[in-house]
């Protein structure tokens, strides 16, 4: 298992959004292939030294939002039915929390909803030209 | 069902309570921290569960009975003060407990020897605090113990060691067995455990899941253009658990969710806002602050 994730136990993230938040990024990079083997809970608990709980309510999470499956007794797996749409969704919640946390940020700040809806457009069209 | 349940522990020494009115669940095959300041309860709290202090008030359990000898064989404890004998080897310890525990495992508790490289030649008066300390975990894990009570587990170890420990607790937790520790070093706490309660005065301050606790406590922070802005309506908000105002910079601390507040300092002036993570030392240093109404304002300097 290559050494993909890493945690920060004393950030003010929880831990198990810290690994969901891996997880789907490397599911949405290639970097875990689909059908690939995770780590057993027990396992990803002792080399992170997290508590195993913890991991294993990242693998719930991951396994609602459709990015793994398990199979009982023999572990854990990104998702093979489908790779590529396993793929796009894991990029998919990646995008989402950044856009949440964007957009959030804008809210708190003050900003209006017009304001917000141009600055998007205006992102999007740095990012996306050739969709306009 | 809880493998430990605590209700309403009191346990008066002489005229003061060291533990006041204690409820604690800790369920099957989690571990579960115990955090506070010294002289806050905690090893009381470890003493009325095992039968080594009698409650003055209030019931403990043990899988939802009260505490019988039988327990002893499955559950093992750590004392935060070394029970060990000065003038017996690492070796005759060990021997000891093979002698009294029908569930000791030779095999693991020479290959826990190994890990934290005792001598089991070697006196108990010879050793260093940190080898002590190894010794009473080693001593306690070779029986695989399905309950542990940990009181300040890693004191005395090295990092190196600490670590060793932490990762013995976990793997026992990952084998369905619960844990219950004490430590000051709130970092390892922060990694192994799931379940924390925090104990001021003997009091439950705060208690509940790690991830969740940071997911609802926040200090949200916003900056004014002079240091003569002026904020109503917070120290109504029941939210917010501390408004601290230092020159242009006011920091409400949240300890619910800390939606609406940044948009309203924002709407009362401030130029800029910020959500700020907190971390569980952040979180047990705000519990255990001097108490403050949410009426108050400090001014800090």
């Amino acid at each position: 298992m290559p050494a993909i994730f890493t945690v920060d136990p004393r950030s003010g993230v929880p831990i198990y959004l810290q690994l969901t938040d891996q997880v789907k990024r490397s599911v949405a990079l290639g970097v875990l292939q689909p059908g690939e083997q995770l780590p057993t809970v027990k396992q990803l608990a002792l080399d992170l030294t997290i508590n195993p709980n913890t991991v294993a309510r990242a693998y719930r999470d991951l396994e609602r939002d459709e990015i793994i499956e398990t199979a009982p007794g023999r572990g854990s797996f990104v998702r093979g039915n489908g790779a590529a749409e396993t793929s796009r969704a894991a990029a998919s919640h990646v995008a989402h929390e950044a856009l949440e946390r964007a957009v959030r940020e804008a809210k708190s700040i003050g900003l209006t909803r017009s304001r917000v809806r141009k600055l998007f457009n205006d992102a999007l069209e740095r990012w996306f030209p050739e969709e306009q | 069902m809880s493998t430990i349940s605590i209700q309403h522990l009191t346990k008066i020494y002489g005229r003061s309570a060291a533990v006041d009115d204690v409820c604690i669940e800790i369920p099957k095959g989690s571990v579960f921290g115990l955090l506070g300041p010294n002289g806050a309860g905690k090893t009381t709290t470890f003493k009325c569960i095992l039968g080594l202090a009698r409650p003055s008030s209030g019931t403990t359990l043990i899988d939802g009975a009260p505490l019988v000898p039988a327990v002893f064989e499955r559950l093992a404890y750590v004392p935060e003060r070394s029970v060990l004998y000065e003038w017996m080897t690492a070796g005759e310890h060990m021997e000891a407990q093979r002698r009294s525990f029908k569930r000791y495992d030779p095999a693991r508790a020479t290959e826990l020897f190994a890990l934290f490289n005792l001598d089991a030649r070697k006196r108990v008066r010879a050793m260093s605090k940190g080898m002590q300390t190894a010794l009473a975990i080693v001593l306690a894990f070779a029986s695989r113990p399905e309950i542990l009570v940990l009181d300040e587990p890693t004191s005395g170890l090295d990092p190196v060691n600490q670590r060793a420990v932490l990762k013995l607790i976990i793997d026992a937790a990952a084998q369905g067995a619960t844990v219950v520790l004490s430590s000051h070093q709130i970092g390892q706490v922060e990694r192994a455990a799931e379940h924390i309660a925090i104990l001021q005065d003997g009091k439950v301050v705060l208690n509940g899941a790690v991830d969740d606790l940071k997911y609802q406590r926040k200090i949200v922070e916003g900056i004014f253009e002079s240091d003569a802005f002026s904020v109503n309506g917070f120290e109504r908000d029941a939210r917010i658990s501390r408004v601290e105002k230092t020159g242009r910079i006011l920091r409400l601390t949240v300890s619910d969710g800390s939606d609406g507040l940044a948009a309203g300092l924002v709407s009362q002036g401030a130029q800029s806002v910020r959500i700020v993570d907190l971390n569980l030392e952040d979180i047990f240093l705000n519990a255990v602050a001097p108490s403050q109404s949410t009426a108050d304002v400090v001014e800090a300097s």
